[in-house]
């Protein structure tokens, strides 16, 4: 029995070393992501190896679960392999730069992925979304909508990982949002989630146990959505826009829980990232670079706030649109 | 008559024996090669031949020397979780140590005033960090001897502690701007040697020598044999916990300058996601989980396969969720031939 084991499991890895394909003389573009932990980094993923592939080139990908050594030694790894080009989408502004260093040594194309590089070490191109910007234009149209239902809504924020660059964005890009439209909300809570769904339910339940009365929920990252709901049905506040109760919602990201909450009313409004325009412009530039065409340092994805009110216009740029919810 | 019936059967024996040589040479050569202390070395050799078609850019010297450098500060921390398995705890807090580390030793080499700028940045920063592992693992220590309660819960403890001052005490940001001498520790040489080389070895051969060749080392395997026996035996358990978790420290903050200095900055959130690589290499090395057992070319091994499991995948071109298959196989296949190989040797 234990030798059947030992024979089930050596197979096991050697099928899937097996299953490592024999490359064909096809350029490779390598992709080191941080991390795939929500719908977003994997759509991105996928639109990445879709646009690679459409350019007759390969792609081979590593993820860094959250670490940024473990990314270093991944990229160390491509440059090691002479990859083509390397997209990176960083752990950490800072910790990117002896990345970026590296590939520039080895003359391969670096673009960073919805994280610029903390200063100016060497060649790259960055294709970002503007985070703060977004959030607080998203965060502005819920102070309106908060305005115009009378204003003195209690507020909640839920925070992401405060080690992530694009956390503390969107949390300046709510406060920012708050400040310039002071008495439509007064914030009373703050959830430190940690970029886990687990924490912000608990922080959400919480949280409506102590302040019953909030009425105006922001999240910073959409899949983080599902813990608010469960929390909203939990204390019996889980309505639909126009219903009596209806607690102001918002999020960032615009995966495909947060277009099914659109279209079904529950939600107000959402910061979308534009993830087919980043990259195919994140793609663009790894090829531009290689062929010693000018590609200017920084690529903005200006992004939009989608609400009910334009969502049968904008929905083709809301990729959680074409995707099949959770 | 009976001895040459006894003659008989004997040559009958050998006869048979003969014929059944390729048979027991192969079973024999399993045998041995199961038996062999190596088996996890020997078993990354082979996943590295068998990836070598599909990827022959594995053997290039660059991929080598960047996986060979990989590998030390992986060594380093864990080799300090080894020092605190072998006397059956385990630290938990390990990673956050580093993190912790990283930003005390990083905001001092940062600063353009006070007694540690200019020259003294570099060795006050390296002091800090020695001095934040050997605190935390001070705590640690304490918390477990003297309050009598489990590693695994006094750990965790200090670990979310730890892991929030670190955050606390940067506002979440990293810090860049290190000085060129650190920096150097990470990815420099001295002569054609890379530095790290020099720092790690070294702290594994007196890991080594404190294990193997002290009175120390060997209360620590008795403490984690049996921490009842031990102290009827005369051996001053608390003391040797408290030295183990001390030592754990000092190990991470020798991987947290590593990582640091590679990285070029102080990170508040640094190894947060490697404590289950620091364990897993660690006990597929051959630690006890409950303690006594473990040697330091063990855990060497262990963390070789970790390495070199995460770089072929990484260069074969599989897909994220398949990398993580295979390498928790992987994991499995060599815990358990580890755990084979004690039941050939009888271990247990």
């Amino acid at each position: 029995m234990r030798r059947l084991f030992f024979l089930a499991m050596a197979g096991y890895v050697g099928a899937m070393l097996v299953s490592c394909q024999k490359r064909e003389a096809k350029p490779v573009i390598a992709v080191a992501f941080d991390t795939l932990q929500t719908e977003y980094w994997v759509a991105s993923i996928d639109a990445l190896r879709s646009e690679i592939e459409s350019r007759g080139a390969e792609m081979i990908q590593a993820v860094a679960d959250n670490d940024a050594n473990r990314q270093l030694e991944q990229v160390q790894g491509f440059i090691a392999r002479r990859v083509e080009g390397i997209i990176i989408a960083p752990k950490d502004a800072r910790a990117v730069l002896p990345m970026i260093k590296a590939a520039n040594k080895a003359g391969i194309p670096v673009v960073l992925y919805n994280r610029p590089p903390a200063e100016d070490v060497g060649t790259s191109v960055t294709v970002v979304a503007d985070n703060f910007e977004i959030t607080r234009a998203t965060v502005s149209y819920m102070c309106e909508q908060a305005r115009a239902a009378g204003g003195g809504h209690k507020a909640m924020i839920l925070i992401g990982d405060l080690g992530d660059v694009n956390a503390i964005g969107r949390r300046d890009g709510f406060d920012a949002a708050v400040k310039e439209h002071a008495g439509a909300i007064e914030v009373v809570a703050r959830v430190p989630t940690e970029w886990n769904q687990e924490k912000a339910l608990a922080g959400v339940t919480n949280a409506l146990q102590e302040h019953p009365d909030i009425s105006f929920i922001f999240t910073s990252s959409d899949f983080l959505l599902p813990s608010i709901v469960s929390a909203l049905r939990g204390a019996g506040k889980y309505r639909k826009a126009g219903e009596a109760g209806h607690v102001l919602l918002g999020g960032f990201d615009g995966d495909a829980t947060a277009y099914q909450m659109l279209v079904d009313g529950y939600l107000d409004a959402d910061g979308v990232q534009n993830v087919y325009y980043e990259c195919a412009q994140a793609v663009q530039a790894v090829f531009d670079l290689r062929a010693g065409k000018p590609v200017p340092p920084i690529i903005r994805d200006p992004g939009l706030v989608i609400h009910r009110g334009n969502l049968d216009e904008a929905k083709a740029q809301m990729w959680g649109a074409n995707v099949r919810p959770r | 008559m009976a001895r040459r019936s006894a003659g008989a059967g004997s040559a009958a024996r050998r006869e048979a024996g003969a014929h059944r040589v390729p048979r027991r040479s192969a079973v024999e050569w399993f045998r041995r090669a199961l038996a062999s202390e190596n088996i996890v070395l020997l078993l990354a050799f082979a996943f590295f031949a068998a990836a070598l078609p599909f990827a022959p850019e594995l053997a290039s010297p660059d991929n080598l020397q960047s996986l060979f450098l990989s590998v030390l500060p992986l060594l380093a921390i864990t080799l300090g979780q080894t020092i605190v398995l072998i006397t059956g705890g385990i630290d938990l807090s390990l990673t956050s140590t580093m993190a912790l580390s990283s930003v005390a030793g990083a905001s001092i080499m940062t600063r353009e005033s006070g007694p540690f700028a200019g020259s003294w940045a570099v060795p006050g920063g390296l002091c800090a960090m020695l001095l934040v592992g050997a605190a935390v693992g001070l705590l640690n220590g304490l918390g477990v001897t003297l309050l009598g309660m489990p590693p695994f819960i006094v750990t965790l403890a200090t670990m979310m502690t730890v892991s929030g001052l670190a955050i606390w005490s940067t506002h979440s940001a990293s810090i860049a701007g290190l000085p060129a001498a650190f920096v150097a520790i990470g990815s420099g040489t001295v002569g054609p040697i890379p530095a790290p080389v020099l720092v790690v070895i070294p702290l594994a051969l007196a890991v080594h020598l404190l294990l193997s060749r002290t009175l120390i080392g060997q209360w620590m395997y008795a403490v984690g044999h049996s921490s009842r026996v031990a102290l009827v035996s005369g051996v001053p358990v608390r003391r040797v916990t408290v030295a183990a978790y001390v030592a754990g420290g000092l190990c991470a903050t020798v991987a947290a300058a590593l990582y640091t200095a590679r990285l070029e900055t102080g990170m508040p959130t640094l190894g947060r996601e490697l404590l289950l690589d620091v364990i897993g290499a660690a006990v597929v090395g051959g630690t006890s989980l409950f303690g006594g057992r473990g040697k330091v070319t063990g855990t060497l091994f262990g963390v070789v396969l970790f390495a070199v499991v995460a770089r072929t995948l990484d260069l074969c071109g599989l897909q994220h969720y398949t990398i993580m298959m295979v390498k928790g196989s992987i994991i499995l296949l060599a815990a358990a031939l580890d755990l084979a190989r004690r039941r050939v040797t009888g271990g247990f």
